[in-house]
């Protein structure tokens, strides 16, 4: 038995080694992805020297995209929008990938290390910058040269999380952000007619909402998308604009206030406690009348009416407060990556994606476009992105930096340490800003 | 006249295809993770890496986080591994002593082992939801009345602990009851006899027999679930993964949030290299201890 556990033992002790090592692929040789083509070789028939030479077939390039499209989006991607491209250009195939969001970043990571990177994928918009800083992706402005035809052309809030330092790394592909979902049923019942305009009122509404026996908002967590409007709302936010300090910002007096409002709230009972985590069912209790009003994004009407066709929904811009009525952009953009062999084709792709017929296209499956030119057919269609695409006016988008997910790590700590009592809002950011300045480095 | 040493390819061709296995996939990862820990590690091809000798370990004892992550590592071990062996054990002994249906039972007791870790630990995060809509909360609060609260499993630190150990205890039973229940059958029915008439009760002949002569077997369950403690991850990761403030972390998430998260994949092989070394020394003081010849 001894030889048994040694080797037990030495297996469990590789193993831990293991994990890691293995998804860690070794640096020193890049694999280029490499394409297959056909190439079809022609026999060359003597012909008379008079006789124009056959034109060259010229050898088809595929491309490779990844993204998290839903199914409803993928059926529009794979039956519409690329057998167009590809009838438009017939010496470029495209090979898509659906990918889940969960994993998303770390594939990339993954694939991106293995020199195994698809050619063009579809970013959620918080990750460009640090994949730009890995050097990961390629320059847009410099690759395309009408690339400012495109930059002009799309909304100003979404195309801002493609630039990192000097360049654009990417385009916005579609867009979101979160307005005020609520609800009509409770608001009447608590005496109420409509959604409030300002925190201040938004405040009262919720002292009158919790007498009549519901909760006033619910969000998931202290992450950045559930945060960060109350935090520029309040006229806070958690650095400079060139993103060089966050002291005097996440510790600033806004910030701190916007902090002490959400756990004013907790307290109060007006915010559900699902914001200290595990989960609570937001649809299910806002179609029973126990949750008065909640943050959503586009998608959120199409999937609520398929879960609760009875129950009508409300928008509403975020409320307002010193900073305004501000909201956190999210969506996705697309980007090309430096390791792809086939840039060329790529870019036309790029540029395919961002035409007016697929971005109109793709609205229908829900995508908020993010051409101004299109956005009024696609509000004729779907009157409810109207109330998004108002909020859009004044969103911002997540701290465009490369070490975001660890300043957002950090922000959420601060959230959890405030909201749970364990420190004040004061002491808890301070610490943050602590923690985050060098980060910003 | 003595054999002349002739060299003979025969066996090395024999042995190559599983050297080479264990090359590329043992020993090769193992260099390269250690490798990977001395250095700031850059994950872009091409990207020069900086040497940082032991840095990456020295920064593990000065986090915070590295204590707590240690600290619910060593609790979840130091709870479920003699919850495991005391239940998989009475359950081993009670599946022995049935007339019939010994199998129905020992597959019923399996069945947990061989579920997929994610599909439970999603299955145990709606058990353990904090809200009064969670099952184990409904069941308290209405069907039982011992709770006028829903407990916030894994909402606080504490609860989340009791949730995720649960799982552990519950998922690990059978595969120790296997073990025992092999061993139990070994056993020699003659010395159960002898001892009856002597006048021993059941009681006292499990303790002098039964445990006494399934000692290496104990020894061997106890090794590996303390190995297998040590690496507790993906229950972790999907119950609560690490929160409430990296509350319930443990090593393994800890590692694999630092390197695939943050992409800091010199400290995290530092972390793996670290949870390596503890569990080898424990492993091997175990060993050293414990095993010794069967006596009754």
């Amino acid at each position: 038995m001894t030889r048994k556990t040694l080797a037990n033992l030495l297996g469990a002790l590789v193993a831990t080694a293991l994990i890691l090592a293995a998804c860690a692929a070794p640096a020193a040789a890049p694999t280029p992805a490499t394409i297959k083509e056909t190439v079809v070789v022609q026999q060359t028939v003597p012909v008379p020297v008079t006789a124009t030479p056959a034109p060259v077939e010229a050898p088809i390039a595929t491309i490779n995209f990844w993204h998290t499209y839903n199914p409803v989006e993928t059926k529009v991607l794979e039956e519409k929008v690329i057998p167009a491209f590809e009838q438009a250009h017939p010496n470029i195939k495209v090979q898509d990938q659906t990918v889940p969001y969960d994993d998303f970043r770390k594939k990339l990571l993954t694939a991106i290390a293995g020199g195994t990177a698809p050619d063009v994928a579809r970013l959620d918009i918080a990750w460009l910058p640090e994949f730009a800083d890995l050097g990961a992706l390629a320059a847009l402005d410099t690759l395309m040269n009408d690339f400012d035809t495109y930059k002009s052309a799309v909304f100003p809030g979404p195309l801002s999380t493609n630039a990192w330092k000097d360049h654009y790394y990417g385009l916005p592909l579609d867009t979101n952000t979160r307005a005020i979902v609520w609800n009509k049923d409770v608001y009447t019942k608590a005496g109420l007619i409509g959604a409030p305009k300002t925190i201040d009122d938004f405040l009262a509404d919720c002292a009158k909402i919790k007498a009549a026996g519901s909760t006033c908002f619910a969000d998931g967590g202290t992450y950045g998308w559930a945060v960060m409007p109350w935090i520029w709302s309040m006229g806070g936010d958690i650095t400079d604009p060139k993103m060089t300090t966050s002291t005097g910002y996440i510790n600033g007096p806004d910030t701190v206030a916007a902090y002490q409002l959400l756990k004013d709230m907790l307290d109060n009972g007006y915010l559900d406690k699902a914001i200290l985590g595990g989960g609570l069912d937001t649809y299910g209790a806002f179609a029973k009348d126990q949750l008065a009003n909640v943050l959503d994004g586009p998608w959120m009407p199409p999937l609520f009416a398929s879960q609760y066709p009875d129950k009508a929904i409300d928008f509403a811009l975020m409320p307002a407060g010193k900073g305004g009525p501000i909201s956190v952009v999210g969506g996705e953009d697309i980007a090309l990556f430096q390791q792809s062999q086939n840039q060329e084709a790529a870019a036309e792709f790029v540029r395919y994606m961002l035409s007016p017929e697929t971005q109109l296209a793709l609205a229908e499956a829900g995508q908020v476009p993010v051409r101004a030119d299109v956005a009024d057919q696609a509000v004729k269609a779907h009157p409810y992105f109207q109330i998004f695409f108002d909020q859009l006016k004044t969103a911002r988008a997540r701290l465009p930096h490369p070490n975001w997910p660890k300043i957002e790590s950090i922000l959420t700590d601060a959230g959890q340490v405030i909201l749970r009592g364990e420190k004040t809002p004061q002491a808890a950011l301070d610490e943050a800003a602590a923690k985050i300045d060098p980060l910003l480095k | 006249m003595p054999h002349a040493r002739r060299f003979s390819a025969t066996p090395y061709l024999f042995i190559l295809p599983g050297m080479l296995f264990f090359l590329v996939f043992l020993l090769y990862p193992l260099v390269e993770a250690f490798r990977i820990s001395l250095y700031d590690w850059k994950i872009m091809p091409g990207a020069v890496s900086t040497f940082v000798g032991l840095d990456n370990y020295l920064r593990a004892f000065k986090d915070d986080v590295f204590w707590i992550a240690l600290r619910n590592t060593v609790l979840y071990t130091v709870v479920t591994v003699p919850a495991q062996m005391v239940l998989a054990m009475l359950v081993a002994v009670l599946v022995d002593a049935l007339p019939s249906g010994k199998v129905l039972y020992r597959t019923l007791y399996y069945i947990p082992v061989i579920t997929s870790w994610v599909v439970v630990s999603l299955l145990f995060r709606y058990l353990f939801d904090p809200s009064e809509a969670g099952l184990i909360n409904y069941f308290l609060m209405h069907s039982l009345h011992l709770i006028a609260q829903p407990i916030p499993w894994l909402r606080e630190p504490g609860p989340a602990m009791v949730a995720i150990i649960t799982l552990g205890v519950w998922k690990g039973i059978g595969w120790s009851m296997i073990i025992f229940l092999a061993a139990l059958q070994t056993i020699p029915a003659d010395l159960h006899e002898a001892s009856q008439i002597d006048g021993a009760g059941p009681v006292q002949r499990f303790f002098s027999i039964t445990l006494p002569l399934m000692r290496p077997t104990v020894v061997f369950v106890l090794i590996m679930l303390v190995i297998g403690g040590f690496n507790v991850f993906l229950s972790v990761y999907l119950m609560t993964g690490g929160n409430p403030l990296h509350r319930t972390e443990t090593i393994l998430t800890y590692m694999y949030n630092q390197a695939f998260n943050f992409l800091e994949f010199g400290y995290g092989a530092a972390l793996s290299y670290l949870l390596a070394i503890i569990i080898f020394v424990i492993s091997f003081v175990q060993i050293k201890f414990l095993r010794r010849p069967i006596e009754v």
